[in-house]
Order: structure tokens, then sequence, then C-alpha cells
């Protein structure tokens, strides 16, 4: 059975467990009630759909759609797009990824004030990291200034990024975080999030949710039994209970 | 083709190579276009410079110009095109304007008939851009044509030509006619179906729906009578994970339920936005700006829901942004008008507020560049000094206050002036401390010198505050008072081309006699200038509070001493304008309770057994048919009118034996 099932029997399980006020629950006790929890082939299909779909894994969402024959809820033409966009950012080719968003939909950055200067903010961390000194000043008094200009809110982090250019060993700065790689996919996942939104797409898959839900009710039910619980989501593996 | 950081190209370079009308250099024209586009999405700054060299023009011939001969690159041209121009419009004022001028609009709309769906989304979407400015022309919505056009948009499958069907009419829709037109014409079952689409289909749903409904009872009717659940979806709506649907979705229902309560009363919907709004204020965003809007129209007059409100908590949680952070202009003026309207009604509320001591904020708020902020703070200052505990207890009307509002009535905005004009007029309508201090700050002669404004409502709101200010005072402050205004300007304001400044200036007038016996004098002074405008007021207006407060002044005035009383009588035997009867037997028979206690309690004064000239001036009340009309009312609906009637009677008959009768 796969590991998916017993994750979501488990959640099932519990929620049914909280009307009840048993205190010691055998795991041959508790295996026997996840066998009789019923859950639908459908809905575990549209779920992994959902997330490859979100997440963007276009190739395995067509062959998933192929072998499965559950429909994604979106065009997956438009995820390629998407997924373009946020692979350009994750590469720290930014300018391509803002002509490549602005071809998806215009109206995004225009009317997203914060994004379009985190895509600007991520241009100029690039231009330093790339040694290009003169340029990266340029730049930050011809792009960056005006935004921080236009909306003050800004300012602060303007300050931060501008600092970079003020340290020789930008690796040892304090603002060191700034040129790290989680920077870019922080603000590529801004954009990918942006773009779901104007199409009008959950930006977050619902897996996640699924799992800390799963984890949530554990831990309320442990407050009232003891049951065999999954501690490790990537193994779904049923431990105990401890006595 | 690796690009570099900072444009090489030259913007006005850019806007020749637009311009050429060479075919062969469409290519390079596409590769100019898509450059000037992605330089101004998001930028503000670029799209002001790039307004003023010329570039709008330039693009719109694009649209106009676009050859056939090459349909590949005539397609790209004509997306990025309307792309370019829809980002010049985008929440910025003076592109609006110069895509207006530039004629866009007519080439754009063509865009949508297009075979293509690239460039329906796109022109589409660029109108919809425009539609969202004031300064978008008025779609005529009277035109049989223009509605069917309309109908085509929003019929369409295209959801962003859905969506600009919608927002043309949040635009254009402003008269009861056009909502009934447009319902009429079938747009309501439309949007209703539109609220089960995409987000952005939804959102233009319901500021359209909110639109069409606004103060019209029938649409709201019609509405509810073509799609039973359609309130029942907006009520979902306000659960939506979207925060911006959540706010239009409760701006709906607030309208609908402003304008037809009963139809939301049994849903129980009205209490929960009060929760949803407030969650809505933590918005970092515009929805954040604009959900104290929301709420003041939610709560405005309605005392029960002030007291909901109350009880969740809003004035904390209103009163915990000012210690946060420095406010957002629109977010701040927001907040302001939200407590109060909160603070309107119900003391606790005000004392609570009182509590919190953020009253810091006030004297920043007062002089903050924002014309509409001040305006903000000024109505809440008004509402909070109507809790007479706390103005007596001094706890929150200082020195600074008092002269920021005085200055904030040399202000050049008319609004912030009768704003602040308000707030003055409740804070010195009692305690003497409060009215002296306003004296001291110099408030006196601006109050006078706004009393002579061009502006009636200005004038009229100036009287109204001097009228607050003598209010229960010793004769030394009216004196005071009056050798500042003279006789001759009260009389001025008291024949004022306005009815309501009239009124205002007459219980000025009221005020200044009521009380010491000298004040009446002020009556008679210049050989009666100010009782025979009273006179005259009485004789010829039909507006009932002038009325009112005209006969509270002989009312006031026949209290007094034989000479006074004398003047009265004169006034009150003179016919009226209207049906030629003597005044006092006229508003007698008035259909205003008010207006009939005063004239008895005249009455009572004129004939009080005490004074000398009583038994004359009753003969000459008899002689005006006075006992018959009094016989008539010893059964008054108003039991004030009743007893004062019997009173009078009584004091009439101790006059009558042994007098000639009429």
């Amino acid at each position: 059975m796969s590991l998916f099932w017993i994750v979501i029997r488990q959640l099932a399980e519990i929620e049914a467990m909280q009307a009840t006020s048993k205190k010691v629950i055998t795991k041959e006790e508790w295996e026997k009630k996840l066998n009789d929890v019923k859950i639908k082939k459908e809905d575990m299909n549209k779920l992994v759909m959902n997330f490859l779909v979100t997440e963007g894994y276009v190739d395995a969402a067509e062959k998933f759609r192929f072998e499965s024959g559950t429909e994604p809820d979106i065009d997956l033409a438009t995820i390629t797009d998407r997924m373009a966009v946020k692979k350009a950012v994750q590469c720290g080719n930014v300018e391509d990824a803002i002509e490549k968003v602005n071809d998806l939909n215009p109206e995004i950055l225009d009317t997203n004030p914060q994004l379009f200067f985190h895509l600007q903010q991520q241009r100029l961390i690039e231009l330093i990291r790339n040694g290009k000194v003169e340029e990266a000043l340029e730049f930050a008094q011809e792009e960056l200034a005006p935004r921080g200009e236009e909306n003050p809110s800004f300012l602060e982090e303007l300050e931060r990024t501008v600092a970079l250019l003020a340290f020789e060993d930008v690796a040892n700065c304090p603002v060191k975080d700034l040129l790290d790689i989680s920077q870019r996919l922080k603000t590529a996942s801004e954009v990918n999030a942006a773009i779901l939104t104007s199409q009008s797409h959950e930006k977050d898959p619902k897996l996640p949710s699924l799992l800390k839900m799963l984890i949530w009710a554990q831990n309320q039910l442990d407050e009232k039994a003891a049951y065999p619980r999954i501690k490790d989501l990537s193994t779904a593996k049923l431990e105990g209970p401890s006595i | 083709m690796p690009t570099s950081a900072v444009s090489h190209h030259r913007p006005d370079d850019l806007i020749i190579r637009l311009s050429s009308s060479s075919s062969d250099a469409d290519d390079d024209k596409l590769k100019a276009l898509r450059y000037l586009k992605n330089q101004i999405i998001g930028n503000r700054t670029k799209k002001l410079s790039y307004i003023k060299l010329g570039a709008v023009p330039a693009v719109v011939s694009i649209l106009s110009d676009s050859s056939p001969a090459n349909f590949e690159s005539s397609l790209s041209l004509l997306v990025q095109a309307a792309a370019t121009i829809g980002s010049f419009a985008c929440g910025l004022d003076a592109g609006v304007k110069a895509v207006l001028d530039a004629g866009s609009l007519p080439l754009l709309f063509d865009l949508i008939s297009y075979p293509n769906e690239k460039i329906v989304d796109a022109g589409a979407r660029s109108l919809k851009i425009i539609y969202q400015s004031k300064l978008a022309p008025k779609y005529n919505l009277f035109q049989e044509k223009n509605l069917e056009s309309l109908m085509l948009l929003l019929n369409s499958e295209n959801e962003n030509v859905g969506g600009l069907g919608a927002s043309i009419i949040t635009h254009s829709c402003r008269t009861s006619i056009e909502q009934k037109a447009l319902s009429d014409a079938g747009v309501l079952k439309k949007l209703v179906s539109l609220l089960g689409g995409s987000l952005c289909q939804r959102e233009a749903s319901l500021e359209s729906l909110a639109t069409i409904t606004k103060e019209n009872p029938e649409v709201i009717s019609q509405l509810v009578g073509l799609e039973e659940r359609a309130l029942s979806i907006i009520t979902e709506l306000t659960k939506d994970k979207y925060p911006r649907t959540r706010l239009l979705s409760c701006l709906c229902l607030i309208s609908v339920r402003n304008t037809s309560p009963c139809y939301l009363e049994d849903m129980g919907i009205t209490p929960k936005l009060v929760p949803i709004l407030l969650d809505l204020l933590d918005d970092p965003g515009q929805v954040g700006d604009e959900a104290p809007f929301a709420l003041s129209s939610l709560v405005a007059g309605n005392e029960d829901l002030q007291n909901l409100a109350f009880e969740a908590n809003v004035v904390d949680k209103l009163c915990d942004y000012f210690q946060k952070e420095v406010l957002q202009t629109r977010r701040l003026q927001g907040i302001l008008l939200a407590l109060a309207d909160l603070c309107s009604a119900l003391e606790k509320c005000r004392s609570r507020l009182l509590s919190l001591q953020v009253f810091n904020f006030v004297t920043d708020a007062l002089t903050h560049r924002n014309a509409e902020v001040r305006e903000a703070v000024c109505i809440f200052l008004k509402c909070i000094s109507r809790s007479v505990q706390n103005l007596s207890a001094g706890n929150f009307v200082k020195e600074s206050i008092i002269s920021l509002l005085i200055q904030l009535l040399n202000s050049s905005f008319t609004s912030v002036q009768i704003a602040a004009l308000g707030a003055i007029s409740n804070i010195v309508v009692d305690f003497t401390a409060n009215k002296s201090l306003f004296i001291q700050s110099g408030g006196l002669g601006e109050l006078i010198q706004l009393s002579k404004s061009m502006d009636s409502s200005i004038r009229l709101n100036a009287v109204w505050a001097l009228s607050n200010l003598i209010f229960l005072t010793e004769s030394q402050f009216k004196d005071d008072v009056m050798l500042e205004l003279t006789t001759t300007a009260l009389y001025g304001l008291i024949c004022d081309s306005e009815a309501s400044v009239q009124e205002h200036a007459l219980a000025f007038l009221k005020n200044l006699v009521d009380g010491q016996l000298d004040c009446i004098e002020y009556v008679f002074a210049e050989e009666g200038l100010l009782l025979q405008a009273v006179g005259r007021q009485l004789r010829s207006a039909l507006k009932t509070e002038v009325l009112v407060q005209g006969m509270y002044v002989l009312c006031n005035v026949a209290s007094g001493v034989e000479f006074h009383k004398e003047g009265v009588m004169q006034e009150l035997l003179q016919p009226i304008h209207s049906n030629h009867q003597p005044m006092i037997i006229s508003f007698l028979q008035s259909p205003i309770s008010q207006l009939r206690v005063i004239c008895t309690w005249t009455i009572i004064n004129l004939t009080f057994p005490s004074s000398p000239g009583a038994p004359d001036r009753a003969v000459k009340l008899r002689n005006a048919g006075i006992v018959p009309q009094l016989k008539n009312m010893v059964n008054d609906s108003c039991l004030d009118v009743k007893l004062r009637v019997r009173a009078a009677l009584g004091q009439l008959m101790t006059f009558g034996d042994g007098l000639a009768a009429v």
C-alpha cells in the first residue's frame, strides 16, 4: 500500500478518534481501524496532480495525466511559461525573467510594487555578485532609488542591498545573506506565487497542508491516548504505541 | 541576446524608431516597442519621463498604422502596443490622460473584435485598466446600441473581455436611471453568474453589483427576485481566501443593507461583517487601507452595530494602529473616520478611546500634510467632544488643539474649514473654560470672518459655532462677542439668502437674549433693528426651523419687562404672508408641535398676571381671536401643548370677566 494511503488513513482515523476517549490502542487494533477507512483513489490522484502542477513539474504532470486519466485543474501550457520565469530567476537571469513575466501578463508587475522591487533588487545583487561594480552603482541610482522614492516602505531593504556595494569582501559582510542562493529562491517563489494568483490558481499545493494537519491532529490526540504514530513522514511508518 | 543592466538605448532614439514609417523597419519597431514596454512596466518614474518625451502618441500610431502586409509581425506589434498603452495608464493619472488624448480608446475597442485571442486579451486588459481611472470618459449607458455592445462584452467567453464589461459598469453607472436601464437589459443575471468564475471575474462582478445596486431599492429587489441565492453567494464570498474578494463582498452587502435592510435581516450576516472587516484591517496593502472605510459605512448611524463593534474591541484595535507605525495617508484617514463613526453616539466608545491615551496622534494629524486627513481628524474631534463628562474634566481639550483648530479655519480647503467649525462648535458649547480658551486663542475673529464667507456652508457652520459659543454665558461675555460681531452683521445674517443660515442666526439671537434681562436690550438696539429682522423672517419664511428659532427669540423677549413684551405683541399681531392671518393665530395652527408649544409659552409670558400691561395685552389677544383658537387646542395631541394651553387659557380668563368680549 502506498505511503500516501497510510498517511491519509491515519489522518482520517485520528479525526474520528477525537470523539471517543480510549486510553491505549494497540498496533493491531489501530491497523484494523485504518483498514476500515474509505478513501477514494480519484481524490488521491487529484492531490498528486495538484502538487505536480503547483510545483511546476510539467512533464511529470503530463505523464501522470496520461497514465492515471486525472485532469489537471489548469492548462499545462501555462505551467511551462511560469516555470521558465521561475527558472530564469533561480539562475540569476532576472532581466530575462522580467521580460517573460511581462509577456505572460503585463499587469502582474504593474500591480505588484513589492514584487517588482524585489526583482530589481535581485538584479542589483546579481550585478554585484558578478563584480560589475560600476554598472551596479548606475543601476542602483537609476532603477532602485526611484522605487524608494515612490514607496518609502522599501527604503530599509534598499539600504541593506546598497550596503553590499560598500564592502570589499562581500562574502563576509553583514548583509552577505543577500548573496545566498536562498535569496534567489525566495524571489523566484514570490514571482511564482504572483503568476499563480493572476491565473486564479492556488499558490500553495494541498499536500503540505494535509501533512501539517496530520501532525497537528496527532499532537492533539497525544493528550488523550497512546496509539501508533507516524513519526517519519517520508516513510509513513506506524510506530508504537509506547506504553 | 545578452542585454545590459542599464539602458544603452537613449529614450529619444527609441521614440524615433517607434515612429518610423518604413514598413521594413517593422522588426526594429517591434524590438523598440518591447524594450519600451519592459522599461515602463512597474516603473512609475520611467512612465512619466517617457510621457514627457511624447512616447504615447508614437505607440498609439502603431495601433492605427499596423499594415496587414506582414501579418505575423503586425500581430505582435498590436499586442505589444496595446500592452504598452495599458501600462502607461496603469495607476497613473498622467498616463491615462496621455493615452486618452492620443485617441487610443476607439483603437483598443477595435482590437476586441479581432479573431486572434492574444490581441483580444491585450486590448481588453488595457481597456480595463483605463476604465479603472476616474479620468476615463463616461460610457453612455443611455444609448441602446451601447447597452447591446456592453452585453456582448459581458457575455464573452474571454475572461478579460467579460471583466472589461463589468469595469465599464462600475465606472460609468452613476444615476438610478442608468442602474435601472442596466438591470432591465439583463445585466444582473450575467453578473451573478460571473460570481462563480475566476478570481478576476468575481472581483469585477462584485464591484459592478455594488455600483448597480447602490441606493436603489428597486434594483435590489430585482436582483433578489431574479436570483434568490444572489445574496447568499455574496455572503459566502465574505469568507473567501482572497482578501480583496472578502472586502468587495462586504462592501456589496453593506450597500444593500444600507438601502434595503430587510433582505439581510433573516440571514443574520450583518453582525458577522464586523469581525471580517476587523481582520481585513491587518492586510498591509490597499485592502487594509480601504477596510476602515467599509467599517464606517457599516456602523454609521446604527447604534446596535456600533455596540457590536465595541464588544468586539474595535476601538482598541483601531487605536493600536497609531502606536504601531507611521501610517499611510489613506489608512490614517480611514481609521480616523471609523473612530469618529464609532464614537458618534455611544459614550462607552468615547470613554474607551480616551482611556487609551492616543491623543498625541490627534495633534499630529491636525497638521498632517494631507487635507483629507486634517478633515478626518476634525470630524473625529467633533464626535469625541460629544462626551460631556470628558469635556468637563478637561480631559482632552488643550490649548494646543484649540489653536490648531483655529489655524485650520484658515485652510484653503472648504471641507477642512467646515470640519474644523464642526469640532469647534461642539467644544465651545459647554463649559466656560473652553469658551474662554477659544477666545483667548483668537478664535472669535476667525469665526466672525467666516460668517461673512461667500460659501453658504461655511457661513452656516460659522454662525452655528458662534451660537454655541454664547450659549449659557454671562452678559459680559455676550457683550464682548457682540462688540466684535456687531448688530448690523447679525441683522445681515438673520436676513441671509440661505434659510439654514437664517435659522442659526436666529438661534444665536435666541441664545443671546436668554438669561439676564439686559441681554434682551440687544433686540431693541439701533431702533429695534434685530426685532424687525425677526418679525420679517417670521412673516415670510417657509422653513420650519426658521419659524421655530424666531419664535424662541420672541418667547424669550416676552419674558422681559413691559417694553419688551409690547415689542413682541406688535410682531405677533401682524399678518403673515402665506395666509394673512395674525402670526400668533397662524402659528398656533401649525402642524409642528414645537412651534405650538413655544407660542403658548409666549402667550403665557405676555399675559403673566403680575405684569401691569397684561390686561391690555389680553384684550388685544382676545380681539385677535386667541380664545377660540386655544379652546380648540385643549386636547392637543402633544402633552406639552395641552398643558401650556390650559395654563394660557387660565391666565386669559382671569382678565376675561367684565371686559368687553369680541
